[in-house]
């Protein structure tokens, strides 16, 4: 009897030991499993899930060669190659390897970085290519690792270099369309999360995986034809040879659409080695960047507005003695020797102030720059050709330029008889040419633009829809001041163009205001014409070349280089010459 | 076997058993008790977890093999793009320009129109 009572008593003692235990055991599996669930399943994920960024492709951009994209700018992946000094092995072999295959992309002064043998990381050649990184990777170097990363490639070189701009390297587009369309060709970068083995290879186990996929950036086709571009730079280039000016510009528009056609800038430089610049200048595109008094253009739009007004005409006449006074002021003209009465047409073919002061006076009472006059020309100059506003082209760091207002302290009759021959106000040149287009198309403003198009996700050309244009002046007074240029083009350069063509332009020599006021040994030329038909004028071209200290002449320094693009042009757009 | 007739003869219908319908009942003579059930049960288990332990693994093989076909596709497409960037760089107008053909032509003298 006592032993069973002693035998019970174990087993008891035993069960409840066991029972206690295992109370233990359920009460910490519940605390850890139940109580501690989020915490443990926190540290749990943090070892096994991974987030891993899908870097969004940068959008490539195009130009045009005729109707046909070509890409003009790339990316390519490139790679970085690093030694971990702890770890290298071969110190004669690795740099023998990285020096004959890396070549210029090998770091200076290899074994000095291998020897750094406190540290791990030690770069050893910079932006190697897929080809030389297999070859490097097939010698199975101990202690060498790569970095991949992707690179903008320029497949034409400086071509455009300032209407592009380039990419930082930190990513990020500065200048030209790089940056006005940073954001788009970004792209947006996709996210993976996954649970991963010790690779970093994602598993599909697990509840809370994640795969959104990267939106690239747009594939963006730009309206520059990369022939016209090349052209226009090569005469640029030869222009600023024979003329001794150290800066140069031109735009050249389709202005039955207001799309760019070419848009050169120099000195240039190329994107792809944007840090070896020196001068920060050369990035800035001064066709859209750099506002600047137009000169003796302006006078084109002077005339349309007294003839889209009715108080002149190419035929009508004034009397011109060489001067005119304004106020206090007395205006003379560049050009002297044609006094008399003259036509509104002489006035042009010889660029006389005089005559385009008096257009201003007729807009007002007849004899003096009212603020009806000023009014009217500033509601033109301003509302109607848009000048001294931006015009929204697609490049970053467009300039608005100033037209001054009539009605302030400065906007007196003075100011407006300089505006209208091209002094007193500030305008770019994408402004003075998209105007001009207008002028030449019968008189629709369209809105200047360098965009073609996409290349859609299926590698498709979308090409943009031309935009309603609004209205500048009337098509008759369009058309009388388009003769007006191309008579003034051939009285004062006939035979400079190929026969059987519609041709005319407007020189263009201004004045430099520098501090306030007008130096003395300083002038921009500039020339605005346009090419095709009678029928239809197939392109705009406006050049400017100037150069500090240097004085030079629309006729003789930017006029020549019209005419060389001009005449390329007719060729290359296979326009058929009459007679 | 030989069929004796009752006195009062019953048709088969009426009895509780019909054609097709089996008439006898086997007994297993193996008799499984409860340690031999657990056994079973936990086999069962066991076969059980590990078909979801081979499959799983399936799973996981099948992640290689697709980040290695990812890995290859990642490759090709560096690959055409290298080759799209020489493309464009070989027909680019600066190659173009300084290419032995070009170099070799000359400006015509003349350019005749077709009269349209």
């Amino acid at each position: 009897m006592n032993l069973e009572l002693q035998k019970g008593s174990r087993s008891k003692i035993l069960a409840a030991v066991i029972f206690g235990l295992m109370t233990i055991f359920v009460v910490r599996l519940f605390y850890l499993q139940i109580i501690q669930h989020d915490y443990y399943v926190g540290l749990a994920n943090k070892e096994q899930i991974k987030r891993l960024t899908i870097p969004a492709k940068r959008g490539v951009i195009y130009m045009l060669d005729g109707q046909t994209p070509v890409p003009l700018v790339m990316n390519q992946t490139v790679y970085t190659v690093f030694a971990d000094p702890q770890t290298v092995n071969d110190d004669n072999k690795i740099i023998s390897t990285i020096q004959q295959i890396a070549g210029g992309n090998a770091r200076g002064g290899l074994q000095a970085l291998l020897d750094k043998k406190d540290s791990r990381y030690q770069i050893i050649a910079t932006k190697v290519t897929r080809t030389q990184a297999d070859k490097i990777k097939a010698e199975k170097l101990k202690g060498i690792g790569f970095q991949q990363e992707s690179q903008r490639v320029y497949t034409e070189g400086t071509m455009a270099a300032q209407t592009l701009g380039f990419v930082d390297f930190g990513g990020i587009g500065r200048y030209g369309v790089e940056a006005k369309f940073n954001e788009r060709l970004t792209g947006v970068d996709g996210m993976l999360q996954s649970v991963t083995d010790v690779s970093d290879v994602p598993l599909t186990i697990g509840n809370n995986n994640i795969n959104k996929p990267a939106d690239d950036g747009d594939n963006i086709v730009l309206s520059i034809d990369r022939n016209i571009q090349s052209h226009t730079e090569q005469a640029l280039v030869d222009g600023l040879k024979r003329t001794g000016a150290t800066r140069g510009s031109a735009i050249l528009m389709d202005p039955q659409t207001g799309r760019v056609l070419a848009m050169a800038n120099l000195p240039t430089y190329n994107p792809a080695k944007f840090n070896e610049v020196t001068e920060i200048a050369d990035f800035n595109n001064n066709v859209v960047s750099a506002p600047y008094e137009p000169g003796s253009d302006m006078k084109t739009l002077t005339m349309a507005t007294g003839i889209d007004k009715g108080v002149v005409s190419a035929d009508a006449t004034y009397v011109n003695t060489d001067q005119i006074e304004v106020g206090d002021r007395v205006i003379s003209n560049a050009s002297r020797g044609q006094t008399g009465t003259i036509t509104f047409q002489h006035a042009m073919n010889w660029s006389l102030n005089t005559g385009f002061v008096t257009v201003a006076e007729r807009l007002g009472d007849g004899s003096s720059i009212t603020l009806e006059a000023r009014n009217t020309m500033y509601d033109y100059f301003y509302n109607k050709f848009h000048l001294g506003q931006l015009t929204g082209i697609e490049v970053a760091n467009e300039a608005t330029g100033t037209i001054i207002s009539p009605t302030s302290a400065d906007g007196n009759a003075v100011q407006y008889a300089t505006m209208a021959f091209g002094q007193g106000l500030d305008v770019t040149m994408v402004q003075v040419a998209s105007a001009f287009n207008s002028i030449v198309n019968g008189g629709k403003y369209y809105k200047p633009t360098i965009i073609a198009g996409v290349i859609d996700k299926n590698g498709k050309y979308i090409a943009d829809t031309t935009p309603e244009p609004t209205i500048s002046v009337a098509e008759s007074t369009a058309n009388q001041v388009r003769q007006m240029t191309q008579i003034a083009r051939n009285t004062n350069f006939a035979g400079v163009d190929k026969p059987g063509y519609y041709i005319g332009g407007k020189t263009g020599t201004s004045q430099v205001a520098k501090n306030g006021t007008y130096a003395d040994d300083e002038t921009v030329a500039t020339y605005l014409g346009f090419g095709g038909s009678e029928e239809t004028t197939r392109y705009v071209i406006m050049v400017q070349v100037s150069g500090d200290h240097k004085e030079f002449a629309g006729n003789y320094d930017a006029m020549p280089i019209f005419t060389d693009i001009s005449n390329w042009m007719l060729n290359y757009l296979e326009i058929q010459p009459k007679g | 076997m030989s069929y004796q007739r009752t006195q009062n003869y019953n048709n088969r219908r009426q009895k509780n058993w019909s054609r097709n319908q089996n008439t006898v009942a086997y007994t297993s003579a193996i008799k499984l008790g409860p340690v031999a059930h657990t056994v079973l049960v936990a086999l069962m288990i066991t076969v059980l977890g590990l078909i979801y332990l081979t499959q799983a693994t399936r799973a996981t093989s099948y992640d290689y093999a697709t980040q290695k076909i990812d890995s290859q596709i990642a490759e090709l497409n560096t690959q055409k793009n290298d080759l799209q960037i020489e493309n464009a760089r070989l027909t680019a107008l600066e190659t173009v320009k300084s290419s032995s053909v070009a170099s070799a032509m000359t400006t015509p003298a003349t350019t005749d129109y077709i009269q349209q």
